[in-house]
């Protein structure tokens, strides 16, 4: 009875933490973006909410949260409130399965546990995936539920949309995870360590850098993000599926949105581009003599990893135009598609050549 | 073949994007914003700038106005109101009894300035006249004598010779040619 207790706490306060880490860098985010993508157009961001403009999530947050909640006349009032949870519990949900720094065990009153991963999963991978999928439900769904032509639309296209991509991030991911032979992500993770090289982005006996450009691709569309940002094309859907939202519900959207962002940042990184291991063998920390403290470097890996992939986001937003909706799902199926089922294949004959010790 | 070699190669690394990165990412590191903090700092404006419009006076504080409707006239969205009647006591004289403008129409052409027969017509440089309920954008003869007061200090003479019942015609003074002499 103690020890579950003391395990159920722990798990709590793990997740806890990890949902503030989210929650923050997502207000992190919209600043960032903001500012970033001013800096690349030669404008300046917000400016007003405390210096420069760095209290503008908080006046953001505040705004919204004080807003009127407005159903539509002849909304389908359970599906329109529904939809917007829908969309941010599997965007919050797959967190709990990405290793955020080394795979240490504590011991803790005679109980061991895990502090960088809420839950290792040994099919993290596929639970990631599988969740995901949920979030495409919330966004067809808010776009149904709102009656109105703009919504239903953009519901439409995100569905199509996010289903051709979801395939394709699928697909990418099965190199990595035949060359690893395991669908969790710690396993992935720990399978990369010892340098960059070893990462499965430039792994031997077959690197996986077409899987990598195939999943970046597949990854900016699942997200809805620009260039493929159809669902929520504002000049042609004023906003897409949330046009009708407002308030709370809108955060939620907003929230989602941003959280999917990081969610394929941190697969992106721990797939990829070696999780929290450096790119160099062990650690600096580790080798000037404080083994213990090597955490520290490994997290900050970690993070770097995914803030580099996120600004990849801002800064495809600040360059591309919109896609056609045809070119878009011709360029889903017809090159995503094809790639990613060859570097399956030769992936799969070099993993069979070069067996794994 | 070499060429068509090469945009193959261009298509499968994404050559096109690329430099479009590049561009963005030169504007990051070569950060020079080219925005104005508007209410913090605003632009300078030029001479021939056409703001909100008021009514002048001479310099001894009389309406330049004399109700001739010109200006109702030239208007082309029916800003300008005028109604016009006599002075009492002088019949010959007239003057603008009422003058109503809409501003929320106006589109600032500066066209019943020129059609002014004596000045009485300005433009301002003043454009900040947001207001939260529209119909304060309706302004009255004393509302735009009192912005031609604000905007111009200084005020045209009354002519010595003009006699207070003529008004001085300029409509053309603008476009006179030179007189030969
Ligand atoms: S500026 Fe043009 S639109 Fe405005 S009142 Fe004068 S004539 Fe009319
Ligand atoms: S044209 Fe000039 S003088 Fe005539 S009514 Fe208009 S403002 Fe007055």
């Amino acid at each position: 009875m103690f020890e579950l207790g003391v395990k159920v706490a722990f798990s709590l306060a793990q997740i806890g933490v990890v949902f503030g880490i989210v929650l923050l860098t997502v207000m992190f985010l919209t600043l960032a973006e903001r500012k970033v993508i001013a800096w690349m157009q030669d404008r300046m961001g917000p400016m007003e909410v405390g210096p420069y403009g760095i209290l503008q999530p908080i006046a953001d947050g505040l705004k919204l949260f004080f807003k009127e909640d407005i159903v539509p006349a002849g909304a389908n009032r359970f599906l329109f409130s529904l939809a917007p949870i829908l969309a941010l519990v599997p965007a919050l949900i797959g967190f709990a399965v990405i290793p955020f720094g080394p795979n240490l065990t504590v011991e803790l009153f005679g109980i061991q546990f895990k502090p960088f991963v809420i839950s290792d999963v040994n099919i993290g991978i596929l639970y990631i995936l599988a969740f995901t999928s949920i979030g495409a439900y919330g966004i067809i769904l808010g776009g149904w539920a709102s009656n109105s032509k703009y919504s239903l639309l953009g519901g439409l296209r995100a569905a199509a949309q996010v289903i051709s991509y979801e395939l394709n991030v699928g697909l990418a991911i099965v190199g990595v995870l035949l060359l690893a032979g395991s669908l969790s992500l710690v396993k992935i993770t720990e399978a990369q360590a010892g340098g960059f090289w070893h990462w499965y982005i430039f792994a031997f006996p077959f690197p996986q850098i077409f899987a990598f450009v195939v999943y970046v691709i597949s990854a900016v569309a699942e997200t809805n993000r620009v260039p493929f940002d159809l669902p929520e094309a504002e000049s042609e859907l004023v906003a897409g599926f949330f046009t009708e939202y407002s308030g709370m519900r809108f955060a939620f959207f907003f929230i989602a949105e941003y959280a999917n962002m990081i969610l394929v940042s941190c697969i992106a990184a721990a797939l990829f581009l070696g999780g929290w291991n450096a790119p160099y063998p062990g650690t600096l920390i580790g080798h000037l003599g404080f083994p213990h403290f090597a955490w520290i470097e490994q997290v900050v890996w970690f993070a770097a990893k995914v803030y580099c992939f996120l600004f990849l986001f801002f800064w495809l937003r600040a360059t591309l135009p919109r896609l056609r909706y045809d070119q878009l799902m011709r360029f889903g199926w017809k090159v995503m598609l094809p790639i990613a089922l060859g570097n399956i294949l030769v992936t799969s004959i070099a993993a069979y050549l070069f067996p794994k010790s | 073949m070499a060429m068509k070699f090469k945009a193959w190669l261009k298509t499968i690394t994404f050559y096109e994007i690329l430099v479009g990165m590049k561009a963005t990412l030169k504007h990051l590191l070569h950060y020079r914003p080219i925005t104005l903090q508007y209410p913090h700092e605003k632009r300078t404006l030029p001479d021939s700038y056409r703001g909100m419009l008021a009514l002048l006076r001479y310099d001894d504080g009389t309406e330049k106005c004399v109700g001739c409707d010109l200006c109702e006239a030239a208007c082309p969205s029916r800003v300008i109101r005028v109604i016009s009647s006599e002075v009492p006591g002088e019949p010959t004289k007239r003057y603008a009894k009422e003058y109503y403008m809409d501003m929320t129409r106006c589109l600032f052409c500066g066209l019943c300035v020129d059609a002014c027969p004596v000045d009485a017509l300005g433009m301002t440089r003043e454009y900040e006249w947001a207001v939260y309920d529209k119909r304060q954008l309706l302004l009255s003869k004393p509302q735009l004598l009192a912005i031609g007061d604000r905007s111009f200090p200084v005020r045209e003479k009354r002519l010595e010779l003009q006699h207070p019942n003529v008004a001085f015609f300029n409509v053309a003074f603008k476009f006179m040619p030179p007189k030969e002499s």
